[in-house]
């Protein structure tokens, strides 16, 4: 047996090694007894007793600060409890440093992809253990090791890439497969989804099912309720802190899940209100510029104009170059009927066009500074006297649009990246409402927000249209421009390809234009 | 209304909170050490002393206040020594070469300018990271100065001029009277205006600063605008001060402006600081050494302990914001 060869089959090997069950199937392998956990007086997880079966996909709902995180935390030794039991395969154990828990086999695939940018994708999935002989690292054997499990789980991922190099879909496929191979018994999938394009969702779906026929108990955390019923077996939901219940998943339907999630039914999440459409606010014709070409729509007061694509089919890039961050190349824009250069993103404000960008960490926040600030970031000239900021308008200012948007905070002095997704995303809403604007575009509004702010997030769409504003929606959840759009536009490759009107095209048809089968 | 005034007063705390307990402590840091070297030696607390610590002290804190502006932005100047060092040339040759006294200061300081807009230049428009365009002027700059003066110093005879630095008012050091000149300018600008807050977005991200509106590029020139300005100002102090120009002088004052800063609380990673700090920071450094000197430490030791304290007291700030979170 060659050394390769050797190399190769010690780390496939990890792939196959749930294959030892701990406990046979549908046995308890992790089960919490009134597992407590307080900040202070804060009780981020009341008491809670949960029972993980082994080889289970168990699914687990709840709003953001619902006592999600506080829970994959708990259960990856992040954090340590204050109070309870944890038995795995029936012992007591602590759970209380990161490596404990691995050593036992439990994982977990966070939604923002930690790992590292500049090395490449098999350094990567063999960081912190890597393949030695005499001290020195066996380059080509990690390579060739890791590029036999990503072929093995039918990833089409280059092993020798730059892991930057690759999309965030790619990347979570490749922390996917790191601890796939690391010998997991449990494995706790945080939101895998949020950034992840149809396809790439489905290849992941397919890894978890062949990761549980090969009898690995995989703990699902979504905010989506279609792939939670897709997936689990059963699910648990989460509710201030508290469980609120388990159920199996055919025992159940979306509507009771929201129930008892938000406390209160919802009747309709996409809140959709008709105005009719007045004077034309914005129109591009032939745009073109870095990532898309020859985009030609308008947009009117009153509407909501959907664009739908996948992830980089040039839907954020449009959005961009209308903002005036990305220079236009070609074409033109009318701006209630003028013609316009939009050069700077000053000159799109001051014309009354406002963004709330794709990524709220890379393009939207300050996350270490306090929530005043970003709201008021966009209008300090306007709070300004000559050179001083008039502080009782930049305190009111900020109140403000925390008491109309219900972010829930303590005060306008806490730092934004002490704050939930749902209530980052009101602050980047915050920062537009309080600059005022004639057409919003909200790209990727609902990313990692839980329902309740999301309904919340489309009412405050229909007062936007009530007051005579116009928005462009970017999604690449087609339910949401779907239910809400009042034209959707499918973006592929960079360019315009499919116009439809509210609701007149159907999901697949829609799918299928912005796949290009 | 009345709610909302009650909500900002009651909870309006833990960021500013913080920033104000520290700068208590620091300040009482610095009186305890006061005390001591008081306690420690009969010369500390004489007026003739006191007014050295000032005038010592005065040099570096108005370099930091500079330092911090660029370092909030998340950059780092390195070539406020060798600006001090240069301006302090440029200031000598224009006096010997018979310019008038205000108009040399003002070219002087014009010199501040286009060397803080150089440094702009290089980041924004040829994408060189801070450190690297501020070191090659740090070099670049001692070389220029003793082209000018060919290796030797340019004395200076203006008395109006050198008399300045040793001159008191209301028995205070005039050098110390700067600081002050230069602190409350530098405190409307940055806690109070929102050019300010911009350097504080600018230094968190500037990605989401730019797509709010801000003028990003504009913010980092004036960054570096106002060190290199603040830099060619102690050059004229220093030129005051000792009555020469010399292009070597102010070696390593780079190093006493960044640890003054960072022992104020400024964070390297950018979007925290203050102006109080890097005040406070530069006058706990003046008394270590001004306290080293009467207790006839070894100066090699005061270095040592100079670099301990840094240690300590940064260690502390960590702490301090870690358990506030």
């Amino acid at each position: 047996m060659t050394e390769l060869q050797e190399a190769r089959d010690i780390r496939t090997e990890g792939l196959h090694v749930a294959t030892r069950h701990p406990v046979p199937k549908g046995e308890p392998i992790l089960e919490l007894r009134a597992l407590q956990k307080k900040y202070g007086a804060v009780e981020a997880l009341k008491p809670a007793s949960l029972t993980f079966l082994s080889g289970e996909i168990h699914a687990i709902v709840g709003e953001n600060g619902a006592g999600k995180s506080t829970l994959i935390k708990l259960l990856t030794g992040v954090i340590k409890r204050t109070s309870g039991e944890v038995f795995w395969c029936g012992k007591p154990v602590q759970l209380g440093t990161p490596q404990e828990a691995i050593e036992r086999g439990i994982n977990a695939v966070h939604q923002e992809v930690v790992l590292c940018a500049h090395l490449t994708v098999a350094a990567n999935m063999f960081l912190g253990d890597e393949i030695n002989r005499n001290g020195l690292m066996r380059k080509r054997a990690m390579t060739d090791a890791a590029q036999s499990v990503l072929d093995d789980l039918g990833f089409n991922l280059p092993a020798g890439a730059v892991l930057g190099s690759l999309t965030i879909g790619q990347q979570q496929l490749v922390a996917t497969a790191r601890a796939a191979m690391r010998g997991t018994q449990f494995l706790i999938f945080d939101e895998p989804t949020a950034y992840l394009t149809r396809q790439e969702s489905a290849q992941l779906f397919r890894l978890i099912r062949r990761l549980q026929a090969e009898g690995v108990t995989i703990v699902y955390i979504s905010h989506r309720m279609e792939e939670v019923f897709e997936l689990a077996d059963r699910v648990s939901v989460l509710r201030d802190g508290t469980h609120v219940g388990t159920r199996r998943i055919g025992e159940t339907n979306e509507a009771e899940l929201i129930a008892l999630m938000i406390n209160r039914t919802i009747e309709q999440i996409y809140h959709k209100e008709h105005f009719p459409p007045g004077e034309v606010i914005v129109e591009t014709r032939n745009l073109s510029g870095p990532g898309f070409q020859d985009v030609s729509l308008t947009v009117r007061a009153g509407e909501i104009v959907g664009l739908y694509g996948l992830i980089g089919a040039g839907r954020s890039e449009f959005a961009l170059g209308l903002y005036g961050r990305h220079r236009p190349t070609s074409g033109e824009v009318y701006w209630q009927g003028r013609k316009v250069e939009i050069a700077s993103e000053r000159i799109a404000m001051d014309l009354g066009i406002a963004l709330a960008p794709e990524s709220r960490r890379d393009q939207g926040l300050c996350l270490n500074l306090p929530i005043g600030l970003n709201i008021n970031l966009p209008v300090f000239n306007r709070l300004s006297r000559g050179l001083t900021i008039n502080g009782q308008q930049e305190r009111e200012n900020a109140d403000r649009q925390i008491r109309d948007l219900k972010i829930k905070t303590p005060s306008r002095r806490v730092l934004v990246s002490a704050m939930s997704g749902g209530n980052q995303q009101k602050i980047v809403i915050g920062k537009w409402l309080s600059h005022g604007a004639k057409l919003f575009i909200f790209d990727e509004p609902t990313v990692g927000v839980d329902v309740g702010t999301k309904a919340e997030i489309y009412r405050l769409f229909a007062r936007l249209l009530e007051k005579g504003a116009g928005i462009v929606l970017i999604s690449s959840y087609l339910p949401e421009v779907y239910e809400l759009a009042d034209r959707l536009h499918v973006f592929r490759g960079g360019r315009l390809v499919a116009s439809h009107d509210y609701r007149a095209a159907s999901h697949e048809e829609v799918l299928t234009q912005a796949i290009g089968v | 209304m009345s709610a909302e005034t009650v909500e900002s007063g009651a909870s309006a705390a833990p960021r500013k909170g913080v920033s104000i307990l520290f700068g208590l402590t620091l300040l009482g840091l610095l009186l305890f050490l006061w005390l001591l070297l008081g306690l420690a030696t009969n010369s500390f607390w004489t007026p003739n002393n006191i007014s050295n610590l000032l005038r010592q002290g005065a040099m570096t804190a108005i370099l930091a206040v500079g330092q911090t502006f660029v370092i909030i932005t998340a950059g780092i100047d390195l070539s406020v020594g060798a600006v001090v060092g240069f301006t302090s040339v440029i200031v000598a040759w224009l006096l010997a070469a018979g310019v008038p006294l205000w108009i040399a200061i003002i070219l002087t300081l014009a010199f501040g300018v286009l060397i803080g807009a150089f440094h702009a230049f290089g980041i924004v428009r040829m994408g060189l990271p801070p450190f690297i365009i501020t070191l090659a002027t740090l070099t670049s700059l001692r070389g220029i100065g003793l082209l000018i003066t060919n290796g030797s110093t340019i004395s200076i005879t203006n008395e109006a001029f050198t008399n300045f630095s040793r001159a008191d008012f209301l028995g205070v050091p005039s050098l110390f009277w700067m600081v002050i000149v230069v602190a409350i300018p530098a405190y409307v600008f940055l806690h109070l205006s929102r050019f300010g807050r911009y350097l504080f977005a600018v230094g968190s991200n500037s990605e989401a600063a730019r797509l709010s509106g801000v003028n990003v590029h504009r913010t980092i020139y004036l960054a570096y605008i106002l060190s290199s300005t603040c830099a060619a100002f102690v050059g004229l102090l220093l030129a005051s001060r000792i009555g020469i120009g010399n292009a070597t002088q102010a070696e390593g004052w780079e190093l006493q402006a960044i640890a003054s800063s960072v022992i104020g609380g400024t964070s390297l990673f950018g979007a925290v600081g203050s102006v109080h700090g890097p005040l406070l920071g530069a006058f706990i450094l003046a008394t270590i050494n001004n306290g080293a000197n009467l207790l006839n430490v070894n100066s090699f030791w005061q270095r040592i302990i100079t670099g301990a304290l840094i240690i300590v007291i940064v260690y502390f700030d960590q702490l301090r914001r870690r358990s506030a979170r």
